[in-house]
C-alpha cells in the first residue's frame, strides 16, 4: 500500500514537472499588424514564438478588410505588436472584437513599436479645425532601417518582459540581427552615397523616414492629400515643379495609381520606380532586410543612368 | 469562433426585423436605390459639420447628419411626381452621385482623411457591439411602432399616389415621413453593416416574399424567415472559410434568391396544373 502510495506520488510530481515543463516551452504567440513588424518578431523570437501578421505587404495599410481568423488569431494572443500613430486603426477594432485583456491597449503584452522612434512631421499646434489628421505625426517610420533597430529593440524587451527564462536566447538573436542590420545600412549608405540631396517625388506621404536616413530630399506628393487623388492643376504644378527644382525621381508603391506616376514621370522626361514599403509588396521582397535591398537597389539603379 | 459570431448574428436579427419590412415598400414604391442615397446625403452632412468643426461620431455631427437626411426626404417626397415621364429613380441617381462627389470636393479642402467617409458607409458587422444593438433595437423599435400604428397611411401612399389621394391622405406629408424614417434606419444601419449589406437586408428578403406569396402579413414573417436563414448562412460562411463577414452575407443573400427563384416559378406551375 505504502509502495503504491509512493508510485502515485513520485508520478504526480512528473506530471507535474512535465507540465511545468511544457508550460515553460510553450511559445508565445505574437500578433503583428504588419508583415515588417512580423519579420521582425520572427527574427528576434525565432522558434520560441509562432508569429502571424495581419495583412500583406501589398497591401495598403489604412483600409484593411476584416476577416474572422484575424479576430481568432488576436484572441489567442500573447502579444499584439502595433504600427500606432493611428495608422492601424483597424487593429484596435479587432482587439475590442477579440476581448482578450492581454492585449489591450495598455496591457502587458501591447507593444506600440512606434514608442521610441524621434517621430516626423509632428504638427506644431492641434486645433478643432485641424480635426484628427496625423496628430501624431507621419507613421511610416519603419521604412528606415534606423529605425528598424529601435522596433527590433522594442519587440526584444517585451519578449523578455513575457518570458524571461529565454532572455538570453533572444537577446542573441537581437544582437545578431542588429548587427546584420548595421552592415547592411553601411551598405545601404554607400550605395545611395553619390546622389545625396537628390530631390524626389513621393505618391504618399509615406518616405520621409528613409528620405531623411538616406539623404534625399521629398519635393512633392502626387496625392494632394492622403486619400484624394490629385487635380488637374495640382499634377500641373507638380510637373513645374519637377522641372524647375530638378528632381529626378518618383517612388511609388504597388497598391496606389502607378499610371499616375508614369503619367508625370512620362511628361517631366523623370525616372518613376515601383518599390515596396512593407516586406511581401513585390516580389523578391520576402524580409525586412530584402525589401530594404530591393528598394535601394532599384533607386540606386534609377538614379544612375 | 462560435462566440465571436453571436453579437453579428443578433445584429441581423435586428437588421432583418426592420429592413425586410422598409424592403416591401421600397419595392412598391420602385424606389430600390433609395437607401443608398440616403446614406450618401447623412455622411455628406457629417462631413459638412466637418467643416463647421464638428467632430465625426459625436452628437452634433449626428444632428447634422439627420438634418441633411430630411433634407434628402424632402426632396424624394417632393419629386414624386403626377407624371411619370420623369421616374423617381432617376432622382435618387442623381441625388446619391451629386452628394458623392459633393463629399469628396468638401473632403478635399477639410483637413480630414477620405477614410473618415469610409467609415462611416463602411461598417463593419463583424466588430458591432452590445451597445450598437441594443440603440438599433430602441430606435427600429420606435419607428417600427410608429409604421404599425398609421400602417394604413403608409401602405396607402406606397401602394399609388391616386389611391391615396381618394383616401384623403396627404402624400407629401406620408412621402416625407416615410423617407426620413427610412433614413433614421438607413443612416444607424450603415455605419454599422455597411452600404452593401443594408441594401441587401432591404432588398433581397422583400424580393423573395413578393415572389413567394401575395399575402402582406405572410411576405412579413416570409422576410423575416429568409433573413434570419441568410444571416446564419452567411455568417457560417464566414466563419469556416474565413472570409470577410458583410460581403459573405450579401453573397449569402444572392445564392438564396437564386435557390428561391426557380423554386417558384416551379411552385406556381404546379399549383396552376393543379387547378
Amino acid at each position: 500500500m505504502k509502495g503504491s502510495l509512493k508510485v502515485f506520488a513520485l508520478t504526480l510530481l512528473i506530471l507535474l514537472a512535465a507540465s511545468q515543463y511544457s508550460f515553460c516551452e510553450q511559445k508565445v504567440n505574437v500578433v503583428a499588424t504588419t508583415s515588417d513588424l512580423a519579420d521582425l518578431a520572427r527574427n528576434i523570437g525565432g522558434d520560441k514564438v509562432n508569429v502571424v501578421s495581419l495583412s500583406k505587404g501589398n497591401q495598403d495599410l489604412h483600409t484593411i478588410e476584416p476577416r474572422p481568423s484575424m479576430v481568432i488569431n488576436i484572441k489567442n494572443a500573447d502579444m499584439l505588436i502595433v504600427v500606432g500613430m493611428d495608422l492601424d486603426m483597424w487593429a484596435k477594432s479587432l482587439a475590442d472584437a477579440a476581448r482578450n485583456s492581454k492585449v489591450m491597449i495598455g496591457s502587458r503584452g501591447y507593444v506600440d513599436a512606434s514608442a521610441n522612434i524621434v517621430k516626423l512631421d509632428v504638427p506644431a499646434k492641434v486645433d478643432a479645425s485641424m480635426g484628427d489628421i496625423h496628430i501624431y505625426g507621419n507613421p511610416h517610420y519603419w521604412i528606415s532601417p534606423a529605425n528598424g533597430r529601435i522596433i527590433v529593440k522594442e519587440i526584444c524587451d517585451k519578449l523578455i518582459e513575457l518570458q524571461p527564462e529565454n532572455a538570453g536566447y533572444f537577446k542573441k538573436n537581437y544582437d545578431d540581427y542588429v548587427s546584420k542590420l548595421d552592415q547592411s545600412i553601411k551598405k545601404w549608405k554607400e550605395m545611395l552615397k553619390p546622389f545625396s540631396g537628390t530631390k524626389i517625388i513621393t505618391y504618399h506621404e509615406s518616405w520621409p523616414y528613409f528620405a531623411e536616413e538616406f539623404d534625399l530630399k521629398i519635393d512633392g506628393f502626387i496625392e494632394p492629400k492622403p486619400g484624394i487623388s490629385p487635380s488637374p492643376s495640382h499634377v500641373l504644378s507638380l510637373e513645374e515643379k519637377i522641372k524647375s527644382d530638378g528632381v529626378k525621381l518618383i517612388l511609388v508603391e504597388p497598391f496606389y495609381d502607378i499610371r499616375e506616376a508614369e503619367k508625370i514621370a512620362k511628361d517631366t522626361g523623370i525616372k518613376n520606380v515601383v518599390v515596396a514599403s512593407s516586406v511581401g509588396g513585390l516580389s523578391g521582397t520576402g524580409t525586412y532586410l530584402e525589401m530594404l535591398d530591393y528598394d535601394i537597389s532599384k533607386i540606386a539603379d534609377a538614379l544612375k543612368n | 469562433m462560435l462566440q465571436l459570431m453571436i453579437l453579428p448574428f443578433l445584429a441581423c436579427l435586428v437588421l432583418t426585423g426592420i429592413h425586410a419590412y422598409l424592403g416591401m415598400h421600397i419595392i412598391k414604391r420602385e424606389v430600390i436605390f433609395v437607401d443608398l442615397a440616403l446614406a450618401q446625403i447623412a455622411a455628406l452632412g457629417a462631413v459638412v459639420a466637418f467643416l463647421f468643426g464638428i467632430e465625426l461620431h459625436t452628437m452634433n455631427a449626428y444632428i447634422f447628419s439627420m438634418v441633411f437626411t430630411f433634407f434628402g426626404a424632402t426632396i424624394f417626397a417632393l419629386t414624386r411626381l403626377k407624371k411619370k415621364e420623369v421616374p423617381q429613380e432617376a432622382i435618387i441617381g442623381i441625388v446619391y452621385a451629386v452628394t458623392a462627389a459633393a463629399s469628396i470636393l468638401v473632403l478635399s479642402k477639410a483637413p480630414m482623411e477620405s477614410e473618415h467617409l469610409k467609415d462611416m458607409l463602411v461598417g463593419n458587422i463583424l466588430f458591432v457591439k452590445e451597445s450598437h444593438i441594443l440603440k438599433m433595437l430602441v430606435l427600429y423599435s420606435i419607428i417600427g411602432i410608429f409604421h404599425y400604428i398609421y400602417r394604413k397611411n403608409f401602405f396607402a401612399v406606397s401602394d399609388g399616389r391616386d389611391k391615396a389621394v381618394k383616401q384623403k391622405i396627404n402624400v407629401r406629408w406620408w412621402d416625407f415621413l416615410f423617407y426620413a424614417s427610412l433614413g433614421v434606419v438607413v443612416t444607424s444601419s450603415v455605419e454599422i453593416a455597411g452600404v452593401l449589406l443594408v441594401f441587401s437586408y432591404l432588398i433581397v428578403p422583400a424580393v423573395c416574399a413578393i415572389m413567394i406569396t401575395d399575402n402582406l402579413k405572410a411576405r412579413l414573417f416570409i422576410g423575416w424567415a429568409i433573413g434570419t436563414v441568410t444571416s446564419l448562412i452567411g455568417l457560417y460562411l464566414s466563419a469556416t472559410y474565413d472570409f470577410p463577414t458583410g460581403a459573405a452575407i450579401v453573397c449569402a443573400f444572392g445564392m438564396v434568391l437564386i435557390l428561391i427563384w426557380p423554386t417558384t416559378i416551379l411552385f406556381k406551375k404546379i399549383t396552376v396544373y393543379g387547378n
